[in-house]
């Protein structure tokens, strides 16, 4: 199980998360094609896209365990709401949606007309029945996140309404990731085992064949609300494809669509590849577990945080591929601070008068567990650790065993990984902040980060107030937790034979993508 | 030395002689003779080519490579030997207990033998890494297990067939100790054969250790190993596509010399069913069915 995922390889210079976007276009125009290609969507495509990227851990978006399996999943099932360039929510599977005034009750509003990948209707009855699964099920995973639902009903044939036990702002946003992708109740109320292997969803594509870790294939659906988009009749997804050979595996045919890292970039273009950049909410994060030494000592988390020379890393390991980062969001992002743009910027001489000045003067000892991924950046932060006195041992162990290691058991001080974002800032806060936190090891919560939070969700997000509001609560938690971030880490694709992809922070989706 | 003497005079063992020193002599002194230190990162001259300051280039963090390479030697080399030390203790006594104390201890340890051999020796390296944590130490005993079959049948063959010989059944009549006879008749004779034995197993092993390391274990980074250059060096193949052969070099020129070596020996000592040189290769055949201390390996 892991809340990461691997990191999409790299990017290139300065951001263009603001850019005018085909994404955008893209959703001006699926909002345009809105009910009317509903269930009429047998638009003729050709070709299969073949894409060389990640297995989800599982198909059942409830019992998901990455963060990152939200890519794999969103070819078989929609959300209720979307997410734009900037983080906001936007119309999906639902047209619109309204707060009531007390902040207590949200009205989500579906589009006419849609139906799961079977046929059967996609109504506010099957909407509402999929998300109090969700709530309620045992071993949900994405139950926390709704912690704060009353009751979920169906009024009428569109209408969801959600009730809330607090003021939370958060649920259109929220429900543009993996907990709001709506999941057929008629097969989760038959058997829902079968959906670790057999998605029921109403997504843009059909999950024929799944064989675990190995590949899976499916076709395209008919009856996705914006087929007409969908340009291809067959997808295959399979693994990353090694990097020694990604490249060739892409000029062979046997891809035409694959994650590359920074190190095959020039490879790929050479080999007369399309190279495309795309950005992502993906940060590299040292996870620094606060109740362990030596980071139980606040100065040894300080003198680390200056130690790290986050630009050279990523010259060095990403190929000069990303933008250093100091807090979990993007630039562009609503929640992006800009007052901590060089918070932490490289100062070995201050990191050892931190040491200094609390009284180390022999080598700190520490150990630096990894599963193996980025050793570039892995040997890197040791290397720039020890100039400052901080002695670190690299520990190797297997992926498999990460999360539960490093997340579940908290048994370790000091892990390499990554954070692969949420569709809701706060959601973001809970992961990687709050008591119950995954990617928070120690489990450490701050009242202050606490009480900013809520007034982050008693804010609607459109209220002026709201991004000032959040961008506070990124400066509480950057400044006072031990978690520290690194760079962001764009994806970077390979293509041959396949047309662009929409540019999107928070998903790859291929709307409008054909292939040749 | 008479041994070392015979080997001398073999060509190919000469040679593989010469390489192995050179092995050894990079085992024990590479990290202090290399150029540079090998965990030196020189950020600024990533992946550089072969240059006089870097003779065989830097890799993806700017070390040097060569110093790495001399550095890895040592601990590529000293885990494929402590692996075969491991294999050798638990596999020749148990040999030679199996086939000379009889029934008593033949049973368990033929079967003990037939488990372990059908185990993969990287599943079960990394199953062991897996239980007691990653690390060269563990990762070797893992392989010494599952290298000692290989010793066990080789001893307990050649022990059978010299526990029928003339001159050792006249030893017993004559009232000579089992220690005795054991150690006067039998393990001058099984010697041989363990020494063909462990010139081929160190090869195997070094080929182990190096995919351990290809796959992230046993050693853990940034320490120098051959298998974990060649991995590191395959993800940079688009940068520099030369850089796994200096590692695979070792590797080959390591591992061909161990197996002509233990060719050599074999024909040395006359452990060997096929001498190297025989003019009368039908004679060769008939003074081996006369002699039951030789076994093919």
């Amino acid at each position: 199980m892991s809340f990461r995922s691997r990191p999409p390889a790299t990017n290139l210079n300065r951001r263009t998360f603001l850019g005018a976007s085909l994404g955008a276009g893209l959703i001006v125009a699926l909002e345009a094609c809105g009910g009317t290609s509903s269930g009429t969507g047998s638009a003729s495509g050709s070709g299969t896209i073949k894409w060389a990227w990640q297995l989800p851990t599982t198909w059942d978006p409830v019992t998901s365990s990455a963060g990152s399996d939200v890519q794999m999943l969103a070819l078989a099932y929609d959300p209720i709401t979307a997410l734009d360039q900037q983080g906001n929510a936007i119309p999906w599977l639902a047209e619109s949606w309204k707060y009531d005034s007390s902040g207590k009750k949200v009205t989500f509003t579906l589009r006419p007309g849609l139906k799961f990948s079977d046929g059967s209707p996609l109504d506010a009855t099957a909407v509402a029945k999929s998300i109090e699964r969700g709530r309620s099920q045992d071993g949900s995973l994405i139950a926390p996140q709704m912690k704060t639902i009353k009751k979920v009903s169906a009024s009428g044939a569109l209408d969801v309404v959600v009730e809330l036990k607090e003021v939370d702002y958060q649920y259109p946003l929220l429900f543009a990731g993996k907990t709001g992708m709506v999941v057929n109740p008629a097969v989760f109320e038959k058997d829902a085992a079968s959906l670790a292997t057999q998605p029921a969803g109403s997504g843009p594509f059909q999950v024929t064949k799944y064989t675990q870790n190995d590949h899976a294939s499916a076709k395209k659906n008919a009856n996705f609300f914006a087929a007409d988009e969908i340009k291809v009749d067959a997808f295959e997804l399979y693994p990353q494809a090694d990097p020694a050979t990604a490249v060739a595996a892409v000029q062979s045919g046997q891809y035409n669509l694959a994650r590359i890292g920074g190190a095959q970039v020039k490879q790929a273009r050479d080999a007369g590849l399309d190279v495309q950049i795309l950005e992502s909410m993906f940060v590299s994060v040292l996870d620094v577990h606060a109740g362990k030494a030596p980071f139980n000592d606040p100065a040894v988390v300080e003198a680390l945080k200056f130690a790290l020379d986050r630009e050279k890393i990523k010259e060095v390991a990403n190929f000069g591929i990303g933008d250093v980062n100091y807090q979990p969001f993007p630039p562009g992002y609503v929640g992006y601070n800009p007052e901590l743009a060089e918070v932490y910027a490289h100062n070995p001489d201050k990191a050892r008068q931190i040491l200094a000045d609390a009284g180390y003067q022999d080598a700190v000892p520490a150990t630096l567990t990894s599963s193996g991924f980025a050793p570039a950046a892995v040997e890197l932060i040791q290397a720039q650790l020890k100039e400052v006195g901080i002695e670190v041992k690299i520990e190797t162990i297997p992926q498999t065993q990460h999360t539960q290691l490093v997340y579940i058991e908290h048994s370790k001080a000091l892990a390499y990984d990554g954070f692969a974002g949420r569709e809701s800032p706060v959601q973001a806060f809970q992961v990687l902040f709050g008591a119950e936190g995954l990617m928070n090891p120690s489990r450490q919560s701050n009242p202050d980060l606490e009480a900013q939070l809520k007034k982050v969700k008693e804010t609607p997000t459109d209220d002026p107030a709201y991004p000032a509001l959040l961008q506070e609560a990124t400066r509480i938690a950057v400044t006072t937790y031990p978690n520290t971030f690194l760079y962001l880490t764009p994806s970077i694709i390979a293509r041959k034979g396949v047309s662009a992809l929409p540019k999107s922070p928070s998903l790859r989706r291929f709307e409008g993508v054909s292939t040749s | 030395m008479k041994t070392l003497v015979a080997l001398w005079r073999v060509p190919s063992a000469r040679l593989a002689l010469l390489v192995l020193f050179g092995v050894g002599f990079l085992a024990v002194f590479g990290g202090a003779l290399a150029p540079h230190d090998p965990l030196q990162q020189y950020t600024d001259e990533v992946l550089q080519g072969p240059s006089a300051h870097h003779l065989l280039g830097t890799d993806y963090v700017g070390r040097d490579v060569l110093s790495r390479l001399m550095e890895g030697t040592r601990l590529s080399v000293v885990g494929a030997v402590e692996a075969v030390l491991i294999g050798g203790l638990l596999g020749v006594p148990a040999g030679l207990a199996s086939a000379w104390l009889g029934p008593r201890l033949e049973w368990i340890t033929l079967r003990t033998s037939d488990t372990l051999v059908v185990l993969p020796f990287t599943v079960f390296a990394i199953a062991v890494a897996g239980t007691l944590g990653n690390g060269l130490q563990q990762a070797m005993v893992a392989i010494g297990v599952l290298i000692s079959p290989v010793f066990f049948r080789v001893t307990r063959a050649a022990t059978l067939g010299l526990r029928k010989v003339q001159y050792v059944e006249a030893a017993e009549l004559m009232g000579a100790t089992e220690w005795w006879t054991l150690r006067r008749h039998i393990w001058s004779k099984v010697l041989p054969n363990v020494a063909v034995t462990a010139a081929h197993a160190t090869g195997s092993a070094l080929l182990v250790v190096a995919s351990l390391a290809f796959l992230g274990l046993g050693v853990t980074p940034p320490a120098p190993t051959w298998g974990g250059m060649l991995s590191s060096d395959l993800g940079y193949l688009a940068q520099q596509p030369w850089a796994p052969v200096f590692p695979a070099l070792l590797m080959m020129a390591t591992v061909g010399s161990l197996n002509l070596l233990a060719d050599a020996i074999r024909d040395a000592t006359g452990a060997t069913a096929a001498p190297r040189r025989r003019t009368r290769p039908a004679v060769a055949a008939a003074a081996r069915e006369e002699r039951p201390d030789v076994v093919t390996v």
